[in-house]
């Protein structure tokens, strides 16, 4: 799935896409495109990215890559995929009721799913909200659990 | 201005104001005047210079003119004898001066043009023509040839003329040999014997083969590098045929290919080499020939260069791309200005934006970030504003990781509750 997705494999083209995404959500996807639910989200994005193209950049990025391994540690990365959002090189956050808030860990259950949780997060910075509260009811939200520091 | 002083006597009106517009607006239709660069006639006065139109052709003009002077310096920094046959054929136009700077008498290819482009009166035309058609004066040395290059360029040529001389003693043994069709012919009827196919007419223009074959069975390719260039830029004509017969030994490759049963491959190339080095293995027969032709090793489609109009084209579309951006710029100011200001990142992002337009027209370096830069973000474990998290996290790196597990390992641990699973808990 990820060749139909730009995929990002070096920390400079994170880096430039961040700053070159203005007035735009950015969403970066970490993870591996031989995981099954990197897949699975992955199929999510790639059929949604037209619909959403208007107000959202959508990337992969090949979190077994030597040169992502700063940006992995730097947003915490435990678990794959884990979806990051940006707007104007400001990291969005959502309330989904889960452990973390800075990123959306796992797959969606539906594309409109996605959509819901990018508009909502889109609708949030244009009002100059850091912080959105997660559009979609809780049975949809996947579930983990986060240990401090990883431990 | 005629007109000017009889409307001023004749209304000796109190109202002044009036008079003045009047016979400003009567001075502005009657002084018509031709734009070289727009090729309009218009009574704007100096205000046509800022019209987003003659701003677009000028950058055009100038940036036509300045393809016609890269073709210049190519001879400046190579100087190349002129042939006399062909001196008539290499002269251009200088847009500035308005007069044709012909190559009659001059030994050398663009010899009058050179000191043409390094003489006073080209500069002082130069300078009132940018003066009036409110070019940039910092581009003035774009369109001159200083006198640093001019000395270089005779010392060249004063040696040049040297070794001509023994050269040109060689070539008359030969015989004009520079005729690269002849050539052709003549290494056609050379092969003959070895070829499968017979050639019916061996005469054939431009070193294009006619067809010997159904091309539904045969797979043919006849490409000739010289002759492809000058017919296809039109704009650099005479100084690609002049190249052409500078070129004293064009390198002629050509080669046949068995593939598979029933399935011949024919490849006719005219290949330019710096060296004249040929290692294609695939290619049997090899005539090769060394070539005298600097800085055209460019390539051509077998190596998967560009074809050359692309190269002049581009020069005139690159020059006005950063024109729609120019323009756009009321545009997306007008967007701008819908979007809420209070928006995330608005300040960065209207900045940024003006960094990358300028980035886009050159004025900064593209990357000029740095390498360890990192966005703001807020940690998953991270009381505070998000800048403080980048800058704890830039600590962690430059502090051993060892220490850091030490001072944690105290701490319990617990798996996170949020606000919301708490309420739903307790409702």
């Amino acid at each position: 799935m990820s060749y139909l997705l730009r995929t990002l494999k070096k920390k400079e083209e994170v880096d430039s896409i961040i700053r070159d995404t203005i007035d735009k959500l950015l969403v970066l996807r970490f993870g591996r495109s031989s995981d099954s639910v990197c897949l699975q989200l992955d199929d999510i994005l790639s059929k949604s990215e037209r619909e959403v193209s208007k107000f959202a950049i959508i990337a992969l990025v090949d979190v077994d890559s030597e040169e992502i391994q700063v940006y992995t540690k730097y947003f915490d990365i435990t678990f794959i995929p884990s979806t990051i959002f940006f707007f104007n090189a400001h990291h969005m956050k959502m309330d989904s009721g889960s452990a973390d808030h800075t990123k959306w860990v796992g797959a969606f259950h539906r594309k409109q799913d996605f959509i819901d949780v990018v508009e909502e997060i889109f609708r949030g910075a244009m009002k100059g909200k850091l912080i959105v509260n997660c559009p979609l009811p809780p049975e949809r939200i996947p579930k983990f659990q986060l240990l401090y520091k990883d431990m | 201005m005629a007109m000017e002083a009889p409307s001023e006597t004749n209304n000796a009106n109190p109202s002044t104001v009036s008079t003045k517009k009047n016979s400003k607006t009567k001075g502005k239709n009657n002084d018509f005047e031709f734009c070289k660069v727009c090729k309009l006639n218009h009574n704007q006065g100096r205000r046509h210079n800022y019209f987003p139109n003659h701003v677009k052709s000028l950058s055009s003009f100038l940036s036509r003119f300045q393809t016609k002077i890269s073709d210049v310096r190519f001879f400046l920094k190579n100087p190349s004898l002129l042939r006399p046959e062909l001196a008539s054929r290499n002269r251009f136009w200088c847009v500035f001066c308005d007069s044709d700077v012909t190559e009659q008498g001059s030994s050398f290819a663009c010899e009058n043009g050179i000191a043409h482009l390094a003489s006073a009166d080209h500069l002082k035309n130069l300078k009132s023509f940018m003066w009036k058609h409110g070019g940039a004066m910092d581009r003035v040395d774009h369109f001159q040839v200083s006198e640093a290059d001019l000395a270089k360029y005779e010392k060249k040529c004063i040696s040049m003329k040297n070794e001509g001389a023994s050269e040109q003693s060689r070539r008359a043994l030969i015989g004009p040999s520079n005729d690269i069709h002849n050539e052709l012919k003549f290494d056609y009827v050379n092969n003959f014997d070895r070829n499968p196919i017979s050639f019916h007419n061996s005469s054939f223009p431009n070193g294009v083969l006619p067809l010997q074959n159904h091309t539904n069975e045969k797979y043919q390719v006849s490409q000739s590098d010289l002759s492809g260039g000058a017919a296809s830029s039109t704009s650099s004509y005479d100084n690609k045929s002049l190249l052409a017969s500078n070129a004293k030994r064009p390198n002629n490759l050509r080669g046949q290919l068995r593939n598979g049963p029933g399935k011949t491959c024919q490849v006719y190339a005219d290949k330019r080499e710096a060296n004249g080095e040929v290692s294609s293995a695939g290619l049997l027969k090899l005539t090769q020939i060394s070539s005298t032709v600097h800085g055209m090793d460019a390539g051509n489609v077998h190596s998967g260069a560009p074809p050359p109009w692309f190269d002049t084209t581009n020069r005139i579309h690159l020059d006005p791309a950063p024109k729609p951006g120019k323009e756009m710029d009321p545009v997306t100011k007008t967007v701008k200005s819908k979007l809420n200001p209070k928006r995330v990142g608005a300040a960065w992002a209207e900045k940024r934006k003006i960094e990358m337009e300028m980035e886009r027209r050159g004025v900064l370096p593209a990357n000029r970030f740095d390498a360890n830069w990192l966005p703001n973000f807020g940690r998953v474990w991270q009381s505070g504003s998000r800048k403080e998290s980048r800058k704890e996290f830039e600590v962690e790196a430059t502090k051993p990781p060892k220490d850091e597990i030490e001072s944690d390992s105290s701490l319990q641990l617990q798996p996170y509750i949020s606000k919301r699973m708490r309420r739903e808990a307790n409702g």
